[in-house]
């Protein structure tokens, strides 16, 4: 993965954050959407039984990215499954008016016996949230609700 | 002393501190914080930026308020309260909390330690099983859209009508576990989504059920714990903590973006993001508190399905009914919410966040069996440290808007806890410590552990000092649940 992304102590007290950079826009999606997914559940121990494709557009890179996280809780409680990889396209429409992201999802159902659960995220907040580039460099700061 | 800021912090007493106007442009009101020296000193940069920050928004009454388990939290301190003018004032869900009405349950039991330890292990085998916890856990009461719309508007009486509960119950929560005002309309289809397989679940984080042991040496008002059906004699109570889960997160979310751009048809600026917020009585405002209270009753009715669920493992294990075990509900008490209350001659819109309300005797809102006492009052500790019952004063009443703490409150994050400490270790510890731990996540345990909480005592001793709760019993546990 040409991207990388690691936990923050000292953020939110209460919660967790995390940073993720890429050296692209996808690359920066694809390891902020791991770090959420890591958050949920270790994925090695998640099947792959469960597929979803997800389609969405905003007007910019920080509300797309924010609302696609939030879409990622969203599915986990209201499919009650957790996520072993996501496939992403992410691009701008033609005359950069919107952003367009393309998501396949694959995970499987919660199973406590099998999978190793790790913390039930309520959301993505704006607490210092941030989607910053230097060059082709991406970054952003992403604080969990717990 | 040095402190975690560059503010003024003036003392008014021993246990109670205030930052004044002056101290940041924009506040209308002083600032002011309840805590003993040495937990001022230790309060986070958070409290002070936060609670002045809170004092700064439209229409806020007297002073904006932190209580002694103060800690960093999205917009509003947590435990932060505030109250504002119903018809100039602002209400915010930065001041409510994600986990609308998270809040605190305890039932008591006729059983004592010495019947319950044998059984133990098989008791809280059985609560894990009837209770889930954790990702992605579903409840146990399936209820289609229409229904759940009922429960939204209807709270805890919703689960008496169904058979999970006691009527009696009802008197013993807050507003009876039902605000009103609640109006589905103003739901989206995401919360609901997200909450409607949700009833009955624990959740995670910080969330517990705990069987715990309530010993003579522990009870400080023999009188008070009495007239809540506390004796003493290793007595074994059951506390939980949970809220709205994903349902109630969903509606402040959804209501932070509404309020974003209210903001500016509003003319209103806050000093954070997370302190978004409408004038109460705007079409905004409404529907924010109509979609809160849906969310707040249904946390109600969350804490009343899980009850029954804990009554009938304790009935199965011991071989009896729980009636016949003396399971009656001592109290339920929200610590996320934001209620229209009255206080001297007038009414205000009070924002509680990880505070809890601890109206004083003689209060009318409160049951018969307790008007004379004044309101139970829970306050939940690290799953290592204990737990506390207080009761509400007349001295809240007048300096807090009948508020009080909620909680001990973190010193560290979870990623420093899980560092410091691992989750099967802490199990193994706390087992030879003689608390039985049943968890869905090692590290979501790790994360909980007493390390990263501050001293619950010295919290609930300065509440105690302060006058604005006294204590009454401090709860022992033996047994606890966790997501």
């Amino acid at each position: 993965m040409p991207g990388t992304f690691r936990f923050l102590d000292d953020i939110a007290m209460a919660d967790m954050a995390f940073e993720a950079e890429g050296d692209s826009l996808p690359a920066l999606f694809d390891t902020a959407t791991e770090a959420l997914i890591q958050s949920l559940a270790d994925p090695a121990t998640v099947a792959q039984t469960w597929q979803q494709v997800v389609d969405m557009e905003e007007p910019d890179i920080d509300t797309l990215l924010f609302e696609w996280l939030n879409r990622l809780v969203y599915l986990k409680d209201a499919q009650a499954v957790v996520f072993h990889h996501v496939t992403l396209a992410v691009q701008a429409a033609p005359d950069q008016s919107a952003w367009h992201l393309h998501a396949e999802l694959v995970g499987a159902p919660v199973d406590q016996s099998t999978q190793d659960l790790r913390s039930d995220i309520k959301g993505v907040t704006k607490h210092l949230y941030a989607v910053t580039q230097t060059g082709n460099s991406w970054k952003a700061r992403v604080v969990l609700d717990v | 002393m040095t402190l975690n800021t560059d503010m003024q912090v003036n003392r008014i007493d021993d246990y109670l501190w205030e930052i004044p106007p002056s101290e940041k442009a924009g506040m209308l009101v002083p600032a002011r914080i309840y805590a003993s020296p040495a937990i001022l000193g230790a309060m986070d940069r958070g409290v002070f930026d936060q609670v002045t920050n809170v004092a700064c928004l439209p229409g806020i009454h007297r002073f904006a308020l932190c209580m002694p388990d103060g800690h960093w939290g999205y917009g509003f301190p947590i435990g932060g309260v505030a109250a504002f003018d119903p018809e100039d004032g602002i209400i915010s869900p930065g001041g409510v909390g994600y986990d609308i009405n998270c809040g605190m349950r305890l039932i008591r039991t006729d059983l004592t330690r010495s019947e319950v330890q044998p059984k133990l292990e098989l008791l809280m085998t059985e609560l894990f099983r009837r209770v889930p916890a954790g990702v992605g856990s579903r409840g146990f009461v399936n209820v289609n859209r229409r229904e759940f719309r009922e429960v939204m508007r209807k709270g805890a009486a919703w689960c008496i009508a169904k058979g999970y509960g006691w009527e009696e119950d009802l008197e013993r929560i807050e507003e009876r576990g039902c605000l009103d005002g609640a109006d589905p309309a103003h739901v989206t289809d995401y919360a609901i989504e997200r909450g409607i397989n949700q009833l009955g679940t624990l959740g995670s984080g910080n969330h517990y059920l705990e069987v715990q042991v309530v010993s003579d040496k522990n009870i400080f008002d023999r009188e008070t714990a009495a007239a809540m059906g506390l004796t003493g004699r290793d007595q074994v109570v059951v506390m939980v903590h949970c809220g709205s889960r994903g349902f109630g997160h969903q509606v402040a979310s959804d209501y932070l973006k509404v309020f974003e751009k209210a903001m500016r048809r509003y003319g209103i600026s806050v000093k954070d993001q997370q302190l978004a917020c409408a004038p109460f009585r705007s079409p905004e405002g409404q529907e924010y508190f109509g979609a809160m209270n849906c969310a707040a009753n249904t946390a109600f009715a969350n804490r009343q399905v899980i009850t029954h669920q804990i009554r009938e493992a304790f009935a199965a294990v011991f071989d009896s009914t729980p009636h016949a075990l003396g399971m009656h509900l001592i109290y339920d008490v929200a610590h996320n919410i934001a209620k229209v209350e009255r206080y001297g001659d007038g009414e205000w819109l009070v924002h509680r966040k990880g505070a809890t309300r601890a109206f004083g005797p003689g209060s009318p809102e409160l049951p018969d069996c307790y008007r004379a006492i004044g309101q139970p009052v829970i306050c939940g500790g690290s799953m290592e440290t204990g737990s506390y019952l207080l009761v509400g004063t007349n001295r809240a009443m007048h300096d807090t808007f009948g508020s009080t703490m909620h909680g001990s409150g973190r010193t560290m994050s979870r990623a420093q806890a899980k560092r410091s400490v691992r989750g099967e270790q802490l199990l193994r510890d706390m087992k030879q410590q003689g608390i039985l731990v049943k968890a869905v996540s090692m590290s979501g345990l790790a994360e909980e552990a007493g390390l990263a909480y501050k001293n619950i005592s010295d919290v609930v001793n300065t509440v105690d000092q302060a006058g604005i709760t006294k204590k009454v019993a401090e709860l022992k546990p033996i047994g606890n649940i966790k997501g």
